[in-house]
């Protein structure tokens, strides 16, 4: 049969952001795939040199629509280990809050995008009910639904009251019966198993090969989470337990997702549980010393890197990001290889692409 | 059994939606309630800002200007347009003069005429 090569995107219905892929096809059969990436570079890391490291706080949350907040908490760990400043608990813990909401919101909002694709209009709606009572819980104690501004060098921008408290508790417990729910669809819906079960499987080999981290490793039965790996405080004290599944396949993806918005929501609770008292910012200097430092921290979507070398001066020298996305990318052709033209859209939708991540 | 709970699951659903009232308000005739600490609209108090500039130097959107000829004759010109409502001039002033309410912010056509006086300091003085 004839090989055709048809282009999905820049703009293209199955996406959500703009990303060129051109797929050959032979029949009901894709042989390959290439991928073109760039569509939102906004050249935010040379952009970051030129402003002050508070201005900079700002510009960085504007990275990604959905992960904003693990990007600046990453940022601001490494401003304040060039600093030499250790912020107080109560601040840790009210970060590590927001990145679990922020895990929770992006796993659901992911979930949705999946049902979509797979004909499962239902839960795409359900899911995107409850993850907005996630970003209520967001919008309620920082003021901003999507750009959170929660971090600020030395600490956070808010504290918790008891209301916040009773408040939060109240929405997570729900979440929790609407998880519990979807988990359910997950493992006995005979059409999510059909859709999902054995397509795109990838091995922990090329797993491993190709550095992809996140769900998508976890997936393949890589076992790496660098909330307890490698923690950032105060991911050191709160036990994480890392959700791994052996099968790979698309349906593997989907469970582990599902089953680590659960372990996040747990997580949330521990977390207010263990709130310490204190303050939650301190003041600090505008300047930075001379120095080079590089963070990791458990985005939604895998491992997030910073690296940033300051001069001495109020303004970063150099900032790199390497964001997860970029490693699953990479493994999109490999992907789509030997696959049914009808399963394109669950291997697109499967790893969890962000472009706007990817593409800075 | 397993089925059974499922279809009733569904049920409640269907008629959880049917009683509930709708999620979207219309606004601006319904009535919205944003949260108590929303970053909203900004307001400023004339009164005590010191010309100090420290919102203008660390907002990040350069929506803040101060034209200022000496301590006590300046100008704080605010560009709405190009404000990204992210709190650090709130942050940053020390007066209090600065906040953000939790009001939707407005809208214009004309985007880069759109600036807002915050202090004329002679215009205070008389
Ligand atoms: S809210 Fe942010 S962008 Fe707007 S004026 Fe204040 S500092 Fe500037
Ligand atoms: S608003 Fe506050 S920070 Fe800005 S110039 Fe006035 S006193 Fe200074």
């Amino acid at each position: 049969m004839d090989k055709i090569s048809i282009p999905i995107g820049p703009q293209h219905p199955l996406l959500k952001e703009p990303l060129s892929m051109m797929v050959d096809i032979a029949g009901e059969k894709v042989l390959g795939g290439s991928l073109r990436l760039g569509y939102v570079h906004r050249g935010i890391e040379r952009l970051a040199q030129q402003r002050t490291y508070v201005q900079n706080v700002h510009l960085i949350e504007r990275i990604c629509g959905i992960c904003s907040h693990v990007h600046t908490t990453a940022y601001c760990y490494a401003v304040e280990a060039l600093l030499g400043i250790e912020i107080p608990p109560r601040a840790q813990y009210i970060r590590a809050l927001m990145c679990e909401l922020e895990r929770i919101h992006s796993h659901l909002l992911w979930l949705g995008i999946l049902a979509k694709h797979i004909g499962l209009e239902t839960i795409f709606m359900h899911t995107w009910h409850d993850r907005e009572m996630a970003l209520d819980i967001m919008e309620e104690i920082s003021g901003g639904r999507v750009s959170h501004a929660a971090n600020q060098i030395g600490g956070v921008r808010f504290d918790l009251d008891e209301e916040h408290g009773d408040m939060i508790r109240g929405i997570l417990k729900k979440l929790h019966s609407q998880v519990d729910g979807l988990l359910d669809i997950i493992e006995t819906e005979p059409a999510a198993i059909a859709r999902t079960k054995g397509v795109a499987p990838i091995s922990s080999d090329l797993i491993k090969a190709y550095g992809v981290v996140g769900p998508v490793a976890r997936a393949s039965g890589v076992d790496i989470d660098l909330r307890r790996d490698a923690p950032l405080p105060p991911y050191d004290k709160l036990q994480v337990k890392v959700v791994t599944h052996p099968g790979g396949d698309a349906w593997a993806r989907t469970y582990v997702r599902a089953e680590e918005t659960r372990v996040s929501l747990n997580l949330c609770e521990k977390i207010l549980e263990d709130l310490p008292e204190g303050d939650v910012s301190l003041r600090t200097p505008r300047r930075v010393p001379e120095g080079e430092v590089i963070i990791r921290s458990e985005a939604p979507r895998g491992e997030l890197f910073y690296y940033l070398r300051s001069d001495g001066s109020d303004k970063p020298a150099r900032l790199k990001v390497r964001t997860p996305t970029l490693a699953a990318l990479s493994l999109l052709p490999v992907q789509l290889a030997e696959i049914n033209v009808a399963d394109i859209p669950v291997v697109l939708a499967g790893v969890d692409l962000c472009i706007a991540c990817a593409d800075r | 059994m397993n089925r059974i709970k499922k279809r009733l699951t569904i049920l409640n659903a269907v008629i959880e939606a049917m009683i509930k009232s709708p999620e979207t308000v219309k606004y601006p005739f319904g009535d919205l309630t944003l949260p108590e600490g929303y970053r909203g609209k900004i307001e400023f108090d004339p009164d005590k800002c010191s010309g100090c500039g420290l919102c203008v130097r660390d907002c990040p959107a350069e929506a803040l200007h101060l034209n200022k000829k000496s301590r006590e004759e300046y100008t704080l010109l605010y560009y709405p347009a190009r404000c990204a409502y992210c709190g650090q001039c709130e942050d940053s002033c020390r007066h209090g003069a600065i906040s953000h309410s939790n009001k939707l912010v407005g809208a214009t056509t004309h985007k880069d005429d759109w600036v807002l006086v915050f202090k004329d300091s002679k215009a205070s003085q008389e």
